[in-house]
């Protein structure tokens, strides 16, 4: 069986050919399997975020195989690429990114509208991934209207509606306060342990010693690749 | 996504910025207003003048062949000098039965009708307690056989007049139900001898009501009496210049025209003048001028409607710009570009549908003030003319909405959420 994603010699240039070029990932190969809690770990630059981009088919390698479940996703359409980003993978994001003209429970419910879910359905599971992170009291409120806190749950909520085997987490305790932080990431381990695999992002050393693999990116490049002990909340 | 989701998505995104939505659909509401108002007072000028036109009498064609010259018999009395050309006219619309129901002249006479002691001229205007006509001098038609097939009319007693009757210059009446009642009462008329201008002439028959028997109208419809046209030789009344033709169905009418035109012009000197129809086929020209102030207006109005339309584009522009990021999410979460396309292509249609509304409403009201300013009279919008504009609208909408919206959809993931 193939492994869930494997970066091959990717590289993702900006301005190829320029004096100014830049290679925000230059030669990087990279297997994670399903199951696993890895955390990218870089300086702001280190090409980490591109990375995210380009593991969440959000942007496309320059060069190189990108094989998610053993399929090139170079070769795929944007329509097929959509259905990933939509049923594979469940992103969250350091700003949030919650649609502030929708309420929490619409911003959770959109994975699902897109899925073509019908409205009872998508009320229930989106509910459903509310309580998870306990916000089943406040579906109605706008983003603004709630702490950082609480918008980075609605965006867990949102990440986690469809169920997704992936979970993306860029930054996500990057606009929080510790305590807060913590939560986040001690959801993240809870979603590992029932299987989830989770893809965490972070520049902070701290917060990658709570994943079990540590991927360490410098201009572009992977320069540590170790199993951890892990640092359970 | 399914379209009801956009539909309320874009509704949202309308309703959360209200001042620019209405700012921008005012060129819509503009343009479809002018339409509205143009197409509507002059398609309602012209179906208002139709309805007139037929309540005028349905599918009645009328000839007038004038002659101009004159000369004084042996008495010094003052005659027309040219030829009774109804028997030509005659003859030619019954030579296009498929056409025409009948043609007859059309005439009256002032003559004096005594039977025993009642006599039309000294005959006074009475109505019974049910306000119906009990009393009042008859008015007498000069026609040809086929005056009751042009006038509705049926025969109820008796006969009706025949071409022999015409050709004979036979000295005979047919009474309308109301003159038969007035003179004779209950009795019945047929094979009665009356005198008219103290000329013997017979009653051969009496026509069916036209009047409902239960309606308390004092219309004098029925009160009438019809004389073949011939017997205005012995009647000293001159010749006949009217002629009434009735077409088959008004479809009919231009050909009919064209054809008598054509006739009439081989049989008279078209230079003097000496003959017309109405409705002439060139009164045409009156509804062509209206088409033509009708099309420059709308050709106005089409341009406001471009610029309404370019507006709308402009402010879809600038709300993907604003939007980037919402894209940029909605990308990432699953959206497919068909979803984004939709969304804001459904936002256009509704920014445009709601001005559309709104200026068919304004419309609405422009056209019955136009109407009333050009030609006193209230017309309003027909369905036809709303819908269409209301599909017009939102057509607008699709059509200006397409660019913003692929260029929305085009946008990559991850540069959209990079956005602020």
């Amino acid at each position: 069986m193939a492994s869930l994603v494997e970066l091959k010699n990717v590289y993702k240039i900006y301005g190829e050919g320029l004096e100014s070029e830049v290679r925000a990932l230059d030669g990087v190969s990279l297997t994670i399997d399903r199951g696993e809690f890895v955390a990218v770990v870089g300086q702001s630059g280190s090409g980490k975020s591109t990375m995210m981009n380009v593991l969440g088919c959000l942007d496309i390698p320059t060069r190189g195989e990108y094989l998610l479940e053993g399929t090139d996703v170079r070769e795929l359409t944007d329509k097929e690429l959509s259905r990933i980003r939509n049923k594979e993978i469940g992103f969250i994001f350091q700003q949030y990114n919650l649609i502030q003209t929708l309420s929490v429970l619409e911003n959770v419910e959109l994975p699902l509208i897109y899925q073509g879910i019908n409205v009872d359905d998508r009320r229930d599971m989106a509910l459903e991934a509310l309580d998870r992170v306990g916000l089943g009291k406040r579906v109605k409120h706008k983003p603004a209207e709630m702490s950082g806190g609480q918008q980075q749950r609605a965006a867990i909520a949102r990440a986690i509606a469809t169920k997704p085997p992936i979970i993306m987490a860029d930054e996500p305790t990057g606009a929080l306060d510790s305590r807060t932080g913590h939560e986040v990431l001690e959801f993240l381990q809870q979603l590992n342990r029932e299987g989830t695999t989770v893809i965490l992002i972070t520049h902070d050393n701290g917060i990658a010693a709570t994943a079990r693999r540590c991927v360490r990116l410098t201009d572009g490049k992977i320069v540590e690749d170790r199993e951890q002990e892990v640092n359970w909340f | 996504m399914n379209i009801r989701q956009a539909v309320k998505m874009a509704w949202k995104s309308i309703w959360g910025k209200k001042g620019r939505a209405v700012l921008t659909m005012l060129g819509i509401i503009i343009g479809i207003a002018s339409v509205m108002t143009i197409v509507s007072a002059i398609t309602g000028y012209a179906s208002k003048m139709m309805e007139q036109f037929e309540a005028m009498g349905a599918n009645r064609i009328q000839v007038s062949v004038r002659n101009y010259a004159w000369t004084s018999d042996e008495n010094g009395n003052m005659v027309a000098l040219g030829a009774d050309y109804f028997p030509q006219v005659y003859d030619y619309c019954n030579g296009m039965k498929d056409f025409v129901t009948g043609v007859t002249p059309e005439a009256y006479v002032n003559v004096n009708m005594v039977y025993g002691t009642k006599s039309s001229n000294s005959m006074s205007y009475e109505v019974d307690e049910n306000g119906r006509l009990t009393s009042a001098p008859p008015n007498f038609y000069l026609g040809s056989d086929q005056y009751s097939a042009c006038s509705n009319l049926t025969i109820a007693k008796g006969r009706d007049l025949a071409l022999l009757d015409i050709q004979n210059y036979n000295q005979v009446v047919v009474l309308g139900a109301q003159a038969a009642q007035i003179f004779f009462g209950s009795a019945d008329p047929v094979g009665k001898t009356v005198q008219l201008n103290n000329l013997r002439f017979e009653v051969i028959g009496v026509y069916a009501s036209r009047l409902d028997p239960e309606s308390n109208s004092n219309s004098t419809l029925d009160n009438f009496v019809l004389i073949p046209y011939t017997a205005n030789r012995v009647l000293g009344t001159g010749n006949i210049e009217e002629f009434i033709v009735v077409a088959k169905n008004a479809e009919e009418i231009p050909e009919i025209v064209t054809r008598l035109d054509g006739f009439l012009k081989g049989l008279l000197n078209r230079a003097t003048n000496d003959y017309s129809i109405y409705p002439q086929n060139d009164t045409d020209y009156f509804a062509e001028s209206m088409n033509l102030i009708g099309g420059v207006l709308a050709g106005v109005a089409a341009i406001s409607l471009m610029v309404g339309g370019i507006g709308i584009m402009n402010i879809m522009l600038v709300t993907v710009t604003e939007r980037t990021r919402e894209i940029g999410i909605r990308r990432a979460i699953g959206a497919q570009k068909s979803s984004i396309v939709t969304q804001f292509l459904i936002e256009a249609a509704m920014l445009c549908g709601i001005g559309g509304i709104i200026g068919i409403l304004i419309g609405t009201l422009g056209c019955v003030i136009l109407g009333n300013i050009l030609f006193q009279m209230t017309i309003y919008p027909s369905g036809m003319v709303t819908a269409g504009a209301f599909g017009l609208s939102v057509l607008l909408g699709i059509i200006f909405g397409i660019y913003p919206a692929v260029k929305a959809a085009n946008l990559q993931p991850v540069e959209a959420l990079r956005a602020e």
